[in-house]
């Protein structure tokens, strides 16, 4: 093996995938009905960036399937063939790390899309954040989005980033958000369709 | 962290918890050298601090405090505290929830079906393969292995879609708590992993690049703060899945994987043998596995101790219950116990070591930078 793995990697052929799969509950809810909400996301309506998708809706509200949840509310078509991304976690579970780590996978492989990590927010397009901001994050945070060039966005990573909810402070407490990508964690889907619209694409 | 109420082990004491720091003589040309909280290549973010010469590790300090969260549980009912505790370490969210629902049901003096405590092996193996699947896949990353690392991931992923199609979550979510368990695990094969896994495995073995990074690196000589596969390295049969009964492990003929090298491909190698010990454990234990939701008092009093072997070693809440609310808990990490050790362990080695060593204990910060209120 120790000579082949690149023979392996020819071997398994693609593995991308060209179908998109459904994980239900980092979907859309819909539904009607009193439903006793712990976050209040469910108020005349479902609001997908308070949901943190604990089921105790069900089966008033059901998933649909649509992963297309994040709100985009600006995006930059400068980043449209190449998008660098630097993650910062400031108060999170693992969980958005988690899933952020797997669109990296050869099942969604983000660097079709021209999206990209970078280590340093010197080279970032995008500060990716991730968590509630905790009380010692709060200057580095701000200190990485000091530290990006313009022009830049930001992008809150699940429930905790967008709304805080359980845990404590969303981002937008501190600075603008451009992209709000709810999910409790966001499955990779949700996140891969939310980065290719922040970059003016049409997403997965 | 901090002043507070410290589970160590069986015993609860008040004071402040873990000595994560041992301080560190200062000679002649040394100088500190910060790294963190936040930079490239860590998956979360931590304060790191080493005491060096130039290549040299002196001496390392981990702070774990800059993420820290208030998870607020005292005087919630159990369902809206449950919804918190599966949320302090989500790759670990099944374990943290059957630890606190084990001390829920001994706290009340309710004993799960047979069928259930099948059901809840299956999700605590499932867990621990996609966890050793990605600290393996990270360190191969390291190593700059592309093709190794990307199959790595695809398992990983795959094994989050098992756990999303049989229990509605692909992180467990909402799918256990006291006497409940909401997972389908019936006729569960996972053969393409194994088959998959092996080949990776084995070939990593074989792999001098890749061994040459872990051998000799982070050798454990103190072994006094370590637990889990970390542990187990080093030549110490510590298994939760041994030593706690709550869970029919000895039905199943559970073997404890454990090395002797204590250095991180001792770490890569148990936890690879682990896989496939619980790949064993998920065929057993699926034909029995049975899913089910009990009635819990909902005026229930008493204290409870619950415990079980999380990817990263034993993982322990304690609890006290008066009338149906969370009146007092404590946790006890396993991943605070690895920073310990993961501490001791860089003295005497280089900077480019840190990596593989950081990767090879599978710590998680999340679960360790938690206040209760």
């Amino acid at each position: 093996m120790r000579r082949v793995w690149f023979i392996r990697g020819l071997r398994k052929g693609v593995l991308t995938e060209r179908e998109n799969r459904v994980f239900n509950w980092s979907t859309s809810l819909e539904g009607s009905g009193e439903v006793k909400c712990p976050t209040d996301a469910i108020r005349n309506g479902w609001d997908s960036s308070k949901c943190i998708f604990c089921r105790r809706c069900y089966p008033s509200y059901k998933p649909t399937g649509d992963f297309r949840i994040a709100q985009v509310r600006r995006s930059e078509s400068t980043f449209k063939r190449s998008f660098h991304l630097y993650p910062i976690d400031v108060g999170s579970c693992g969980g958005c790390n988690h899933e952020l780590k797997l669109i990296s996978s050869p099942q969604y492989d983000l660097t079709r899309f021209g999206i990209f990590f970078t280590n340093t927010p010197r080279h970032a397009d995008a500060i990716l954040v991730m968590g509630v901001v905790s009380p010692r994050m709060r200057e580095a945070l701000l200190r990485a989005y000091e530290a990006m060039p313009e022009p830049k966005l930001v992008i809150a990573l699940g429930t905790c980033a967008a709304s805080g909810r359980l845990f404590g402070d969303p981002v937008e407490r501190y600075i603008g958000v451009d992209v709000m990508v709810p999910g409790c964690p966001p499955n990779p889907l949700t996140i891969l369709d939310a980065l290719i619209k922040a970059k003016g694409g049409k997403g997965v | 962290m901090g002043r507070g109420l410290c589970l160590y082990e069986e015993v609860l004491v008040r004071e402040d918890c873990w000595p994560l720091s041992r301080g560190g003589e200062r000679g002649y040309g040394d100088f500190r050298f910060s790294y963190g909280p936040s930079a490239g290549g860590l998956l979360e973010s931590v304060g790191v601090d080493l005491l060096t010469s130039g290549e040299l590790v002196k001496e390392l300090t981990v702070d774990p405090g800059f993420k820290e969260r208030e998870v607020k549980v005292k005087g919630k009912s159990l369902e809206d505290a449950l919804l918190l505790v599966e949320r302090i370490n989500v790759p670990f969210s099944f374990s943290h929830s059957l630890a606190f629902s084990t001390a829920v049901e001994e706290a009340v003096d309710l004993e799960p079906p047979r069928g259930l405590k099948f059901s809840r092996i299956v999700a605590l193996e499932l867990e621990r393969i996609r966890n050793h699947l990605f600290v393996i896949a990270r360190l191969t990353e390291a190593a700059s292995l592309g093709v190794p690392s990307y199959h790595l991931y695809y398992l990983v992923e795959e094994v989050n879609r098992v756990i999303d199609a049989r229990c509605g979550h692909r992180y467990f979510v909402g799918s256990g708590g006291p006497l409940k368990m909401e997972c389908n695990f019936a006729d569960l094969r996972l053969g393409k992993v194994e088959e998959e896994f092996k080949e990776i495995f084995s070939g990593l073995q074989e792999t001098r690049i890749f061994v040459d990074r872990l051998q000799d690196n982070g050798r454990l000589i103190e072994t006094e703060w370590v637990t889990g596969p970390a542990a187990r390295a080093s030549g110490l049969k510590l298994d939760a899945r041994k030593e706690w009964d709550s869970l029919p492990y000895s039905d199943l003929g559970f073997q404890v994987q454990v090395g002797e090298e204590g250095d991180a491909l001792g770490r890569f190698i148990v936890r690879g043998e682990e896989v496939l010990e619980s790949l064993r454990l998920i065929s057993s234990a699926s034909r029995e596995a049975q899913g089910g939701s009990g009635e819990v008092p909902s005026s229930g009093e008493g204290e409870g101790l619950g415990r079980v072997e999380s990817p990263s070693g034993d993982l322990a809440y304690y609890l006290r219950l008066n009338r149906g609310s969370v009146e007092e808990v404590a946790l006890l990490p396993p991943s605070l116990l690895n920073l310990i050790s993961f501490s001791l362990s860089m003295r005497g080695n280089v900077f480019t070591d840190f990596q593989f060593n950081w990767e090879s204990f599978g710590i998680w910060i999340s679960e360790v930078g938690v206040k209760f209120a």
